[in-house]
């Protein structure tokens, strides 16, 4: 039996995570016959809605309050078969989902509730379930918030994707993420495994995306390019490789799901400093270089 | 870490050396002279298409077009990644004007699908 391999993608919140995380775990489903237990860490719980053909499932915070506590929680109601291609006596590797689902807006700590939900599916044993071969966490905005470093700090996640774009925030967000990563890198033993640069198809956006990973230390180990046949298969919440496996989208995901189980470049970044990234972005143009009598004075005056 | 979707072992860092990328090439087993052009067609995000016929066998971007149609691809589409990547590595291994204007337009943001013949 291989290995259980614990991954992660984060990233900016928007940028594409669940969408990417979902598309691609599908790719190693589907294509590649991976068994994979997906564990929605946001509190709004799109991490499955495309797996399960679904609005959003009941998450685990959820039921544990319905029921009065998470002791009185059973694994079946928390976590659901995939639909369609993805159901455990479909053709091809099974998709299991859960998410842990959060507080209320503005009230209490996220974190709390996802490690909550890891214990939890620790315990009732969803980890040990015969023939998984990912557990894949999906986890909201980057690691401002320590709620949301939970399966890094915890050791949960060994193996972390962060999904970025060669938008400015993007890449503070990917460079907070891996700082984020290096204070519990050698305590817990996560690694940063690569960068995937969802395309918002800006200039140069390859180049600097790449330029980015090479200062981490790590790789861009794929680019998704933009194509509105994903909002067309989210509409009808399905992967784009379920809604359309002849797409050049679903090539795309396939190409990044055997780079994903195929990947053993696992390590510890090097963040860097922000006047660092400030050059980095001026030098592919995204920050204009100011002189520092211009800071703070209008373009009009 | 992969280049043109060989996979090169992580103890190899982030920076691999153009010539063990053209030496998996090399050994990839794939027939380059079995092909004579390779035929592309690009089309932009606003839908303006192009046909581009390209025949330097003597180059890498050659054989890595030709690697990619025989080895990776299994539609006609081209996978972006790997069209950046044969882009960047011809700028720095072939030096003709063709090949040059090809990489360029390899370089964009249009879509490509790809043939042999």
């Amino acid at each position: 039996m291989s290995e259980l391999r614990q991954i992660a993608f984060y990233g900016k919140g928007g940028i594409g995570k669940s969408t990417t995380s979902q598309n691609t775990l599908a790719s190693m489903a589907h294509y590649f016959g991976k068994n994979i237990l997906i564990v929605g860490c946001d509190p709004k719980a799109d991490s499955t809605r495309l797996i399960l053909h679904e609005k959003a499932q009941n998450t685990i915070l959820q039921l544990a309050a319905e029921m009065g506590t998470v002791e009185d929680l059973e694994l079946e109601d928390a976590c659901k078969p995939g639909a369609g291609i993805f159901a455990p006596d479909a053709p091809g590797g099974w998709i299991n989902c859960t998410e842990s689902g959060g507080p209320e807006p503005g009230v209490g700590c996220a974190g709390r509730g996802v490690i909550t939900a890891i214990n939890f599916l620790e315990e009732e044993g969803a980890y040990e379930e015969e023939g998984l071969d990912f557990v894949s966490y999906d986890v909201l905005g980057d690691v401002v918030c320590g709620g949301f470093a939970m399966p890094i700090r915890e050791g949960k996640a060994q193996e972390i994707y962060i999904v970025m774009s060669g938008e400015m925030m993007a890449m503070y967000a990917a460079n907070n993420i891996s700082k984020g990563i290096l204070k519990y890198a050698n305590t817990g033993g996560v690694r940063l495994a690569g960068l995937i640069c969802n395309a918002r198809m800006t200039d140069r956006e390859y180049d600097l995306a790449w330029a980015l990973a090479r200062e981490l230390g790590t790789q861009m180990i794929h680019f998704v390019p933009r194509n509105n046949i994903v909002q067309h298969a989210e509409l009808r919440r399905m992967t784009v490789v379920e809604y359309s496996p002849s797409s050049d989208q679903a090539q795309e995901y396939k190409e990044l799901a055997r780079k994903i189980i195929e990947n053993d470049m696992k390590i510890i970044p090097t963040p860097l400093e922000m006047d660092d990234l400030e050059d980095l972005l001026m030098e592919f143009g995204l920050e204009e270089e100011v002189l520092e009598g211009e800071i703070g004075k209008s373009a009009e005056l | 870490m992969f280049i043109l979707g060989f996979h090169f072992p992580a103890d190899m860092g982030n920076n691999i050396p153009d010539e063990k990328v053209v030496e998996k090439l090399e050994n990839s087993g794939v027939d380059f002279d079995s092909v004579n052009e390779i035929k592309l067609i690009s089309e932009t995000r606003e839908g303006q298409k192009e046909e581009i016929s390209y025949t330097k066998k003597d180059t890498f971007l050659f054989k890595a077009l030709v690697h990619y149609v025989k080895e990776v691809a299994t539609t006609d589409y081209m996978i972006y990644t790997n069209r950046y990547q044969m882009s960047e590595l011809s700028k720095k291994l072939d030096s003709d004007d063709e090949t040059m204007a090809l990489c360029k337009k390899f370089d964009s943001m249009s879509q490509f699908k790809i043939t042999a013949a």
